[in-house]
């Protein structure tokens, strides 16, 4: 006692102000902080310019009053008719899907930093990640409807090398993640670089590996709609065909189709998911026999039976997949006589009878879009996610309202919403950005819940030890820990806005995408590639500022 | 009088700044049963790891079965290896692959090419895992995820997976320090008796005194990554062990040992079966 308070006499020189150190902040924490400032601002900006408010909103409801009144009813396709388009759209995004995940192995395994046999390797295998992630679907799309004129090729190589990029970045990261000591002991047991592959990592990572593919096809088939707008086969050709003729009765049909299409295969995925995650699990009790030769022999348990079933249809159902496209196999062969020639058309860059001033300003207009549409987002999601975390929820009923919630946003493909949204308002970007703000709070939010779920309860304890209301608790344990995982999230969702607000303008809701697509349907390759390098240009800078903010926020 | 089977000389290895291991010199000839004494971070992992060609080391000589082990290369390096058997702390199984499939790996040295799945093993390889099996006693788990067991019957697992590799030298690193009492005195009792029956050569890591002095045939102890003991156990109490210890310590790293072992014990004496989960998944 008595060297306690000695101790606290000796050191009382002065009073605790003067002698508490200086809050030092590295300079780069400040630099990135007034970066996330800016963007702020920005964002609100943006919101600004595009005229999104509520009167806006309001007056839009009764331009979509007046649509109705014109079109009149919903007209579908002739039912053998809807079946062949809906066979052939699948089985271009099944094949497409099926193709990245096949070329993502290797790259994954070049880029994973625990498996790549060198940094050379590496970089390269980054390099493919980035690029193809960064190369819109739609401008593959229209390079190769010119290389192979018709047929499915288009779409399947178009979906396939643009979902490279994020599906052999998963893959990496999962190898990433795997548990070494498998792996070690089959090295120590003499395996091979091969061996430990397949026998110490892939089993390891099969089941994200498949959840990862599971979740590309989903967002393919999103996806697929648009590039029907440059000419590949399928529901969105017909349903941009509709539109174009002024039929909006039929667009509006093959929407709603594409529309119950994508929300059953989000189903389909998610349940085969959660299968994965809780049946693979699913063990036969001992074994009977006591020889090796009896137990040579493996017993047919229902689970086994089970996964030999799902096995099966599964390869017949990839299998239809690939047969319903028709690849015509022989143009692989011939299609490299063509490349040079087409090639020379989109080089080089120019832009045209476009001036920069028009050209930035389409270009700013997007990023504006995708802005907006980000803080709507964060916005809503911050508090759906919250209240969607176990650890915040104030009772179960909230959560699982909360989740539930999510999944049905998350089950709404964006892309179609804004199509339907803008034909129906006819307003472009306000259209587009609210479709993009809303689908975006389906994902958002389930990011946020679960990092949110992952802080470390310890801190949440001490606090509500100390008196805190559950709110007090909420801004001062859970949120400061959650924080970098939303930053993080925040970026991925501005990331992924910019890609899809591209892709918006094509469809009519403005920025550039209205001018890639008249270049391309003008033939004025040239602009295609100079609007393709802006928005690489864009991509990249918003991808080195996210990699950037999650080191500094980490 | 043939060549040593494991000869060990002037081994030194560096990791970035500290010394793991410092000028050690070991010679183990066929059959022996050989306990590597130490407590964590005196360099009995990475001498072992040495053995197996995991690690290079910064210099000196290892040889083993005849072949300088940090020369061997690719092909040359795996053949060695699927001849010296490997029984990790942490069992290292697949956790997602059946039991049976598990050991089948410890046949990859000898096969060409990657495997996945029960199908791509040969009949004649799953009758001898099946019979490995059989002998650690777990043919009845033979096609239940290896995630399923419990520690001890896991690291029985990992035994029957070595015991496929049907090697001339078994390495084992701390192969009981995850396991409970029970657990523990049934798999060192296993590894003992394989080690006699097949007349294996047994080189085990371990960090309690009395498990060492009951177990092996002869003690090699080390400190610091230095060799401090070498001697046969027969005729040989505890008192001496630590006695030989004392000689080349100082009272006060005497006084931490001891601590460090009363430390080991009591975190030795929780529940297993999460943890190498929970390590995996934790980062």
């Amino acid at each position: 006692m008595t060297a306690l308070a000695s101790t606290a006499g000796a050191s009382a020189s002065g009073s605790v102000a003067e002698r508490a150190p200086a809050h030092r902040r590295s300079p780069e924490r400040i630099a990135a902080a007034l970066t996330l400032v800016a963007l702020v601002v920005a964002s609100l900006f943006a919101l600004n310019s595009l005229g999104i408010s509520l009167p806006s909103m309001l007056e839009s409801w009764s331009n979509a009053e007046r649509f109705f009144t014109r079109v009149g009813t919903i007209r579908f396709p002739e039912p053998l008719e809807l079946v062949q388009l809906t066979a052939l759209t699948l089985g271009i995004v099944v094949t497409g899907t099926l193709f990245a995940a096949i070329c993502s192995v290797p790259i994954a395994y070049l880029a994973a930093s625990n498996t790549t046999p060198g940094p050379g390797w590496r970089a390269a295998a980054r390099f493919i990640t980035v690029f193809t992630r960064a190369l819109p679907d739609v401008v593959l799309a229209m390079v190769f409807v010119l290389l192979f004129s018709l047929g499915s090729l288009p779409g399947i190589l178009a979906i396939g090398i643009h979902s490279i990029g994020m599906i052999s970045k998963l893959f990496a990261d999962a190898i990433e993640q795997i548990d070494e000591g498998p792996r070690r002991a089959i090295r120590a047991a003499g395996g091979s670089k091969l061996q430990e592959f397949t026998s110490g990592i892939l089993p390891q990572v099969l089941p994200s590996w498949v959840a990862t593919v599971l979740h590309r096809n989903d967002i393919n088939l999103r996806g697929s709609v648009v590039l029907g707008y440059v000419g590949v086969a399928g529901l969105g050709l017909e349903m941009s065909h509709a539109f174009k003729s002024l039929n909006y009765s039929l667009g509006l049909g093959i929407a709603i189709v594409m529309f119950a299409l994508c929300v059953l295969m989000e189903l389909i995925s998610s349940a085969v998911r959660r299968a994965m995650l809780h049946g693979g699990r699913a063990s036969g009790g001992p074994l009977a026999a006591t020889t090796a030769e009896a137990a040579v022999r493996r017993p047919w348990t229902g689970a086994r039976v089970r996964t030999t079933v799902w096995g099966w249809v599964t390869a017949a159902l990839l299998i239809g997949a690939i047969a319903v496209c028709n690849i015509q196999w022989g143009d692989l062969v011939t299609v490299w006589a063509k490349i040079p020639p087409v090639a020379a058309q989109f080089w080089p860059p120019s832009f045209g009878a476009y001036d920069w001033t028009r050209m930035s300003g389409a270009m700013l207009e997007t990023i504006a879009i995708a802005l907006a549409a980000a803080v709507l987002t964060l916005l809503a999601s911050i508090v759906i996610g919250s209240l969607a975390a176990r650890n915040v929820a104030p009772n179960r009923g909230t959560r699982a309202g909360a989740r539930f919630l999510l999944v049905g946003i998350r089950g709404v493909p964006e892309v179609i919403l804004a199509i339907v949204l803008i034909v129906i308002t006819g307003l472009g970007a306000q259209a587009g950005t609210l479709a993009l703000a809303f689908g975006g709070i389906g994902l958002a939010g389930k990011l946020i819940a679960d990092s949110l779920e992952e802080v470390k309860g310890g801190p949440e304890r001490a606090i509500t030890a100390t008196g805190a209301s559950r709110f007090q608790r909420y801004a001062a344990a859970t949120l400061p820990q959650g924080a970098p995982a939303i930053i993080g999230h925040s970026f991925y969702l501005l990331d992924t806005n910019i890609r899809a607000a591209t892709i918006l303008g094509i469809v009519g809701g403005g920025g550039i995408g209205y001018y890639l697509l008249n270049a391309g349907q003008g033939s004025n390759y040239g602009v295609v590639t100079a609007i393709v390098l802006m928005i690489l240009v864009t991509v990249l800078a918003v991808e080195g500022l996210a990699m950037w903010m999650r080191r500094v926020f980490r | 009088m043939p060549s040593p089977l494991i000869e060990v000389r002037d081994l030194d290895k560096r990791f970035d700044r500290t010394l793991a291991l410092h000028g050690v010199e070991a010679t183990i000839d066929r059959g022996e049963i050989v306990v590597l004494l130490g407590l964590s971070g005196s360099g009995k992992s990475t001498l072992l790891r040495h053995l197996d060609g995991l690690e290079t080391p910064t210099s000196g000589s290892v040889r083993v079965l005849g072949e300088e082990v940090p020369r061997l290369r690719g092909r040359r390096l795996r053949a060695l290896r699927g001849r010296v058997g490997f029984v990790f702390q942490q069992f290292e199984l697949v956790p997602s692959l059946t039991v049976l499939e598990n050991v089948l790996t410890g046949s990859l040295a000898r096969l060409r090419g990657p495997r996945l799945g029960l199908w791509s093993y040969p009949k004649r390889l799953k009758l001898a895992a099946l019979g490995h099996l059989d002998r650690v006693g777990l043919l009845d788990r033979a096609y239940q995820r290896a995630d399923t067991l419990s520690g001890g019957q896991q690291q029985r697992v990992a035994i029957a997976r070595a015991l496929m590799q049907e090697p001339e030298i078994l390495l084992a690193d701390e192969p009981v320090a995850s396991l409970d009492p029970e657990s523990s005195e049934q798999v060192m009792a296993l590894i003992r008796e394989i080690a006699m029956d097949a007349g294996l050569t047994v080189v085990c890591s371990l960090h309690q005194v009395d498990l060492a002095l009951a177990w092996g045939d002869r003690i090699v102890g080390l400190r610091g990554g230095r060799l401090v003991l070498d001697t046969p156990t027969e005729g040989l109490g505890k008192a001496e062990v630590m006695e030989i210890y004392g000689r080349v310590a100082t009272a006060t790293a005497e006084l931490e040992a001891i601590e460090t072992e009363l430390a080991d014990a009591s975190a030795e004496a929780r529940p297993d079966r999460a943890e190498p989960l929970a390590e995996g998944a934790g980062r």
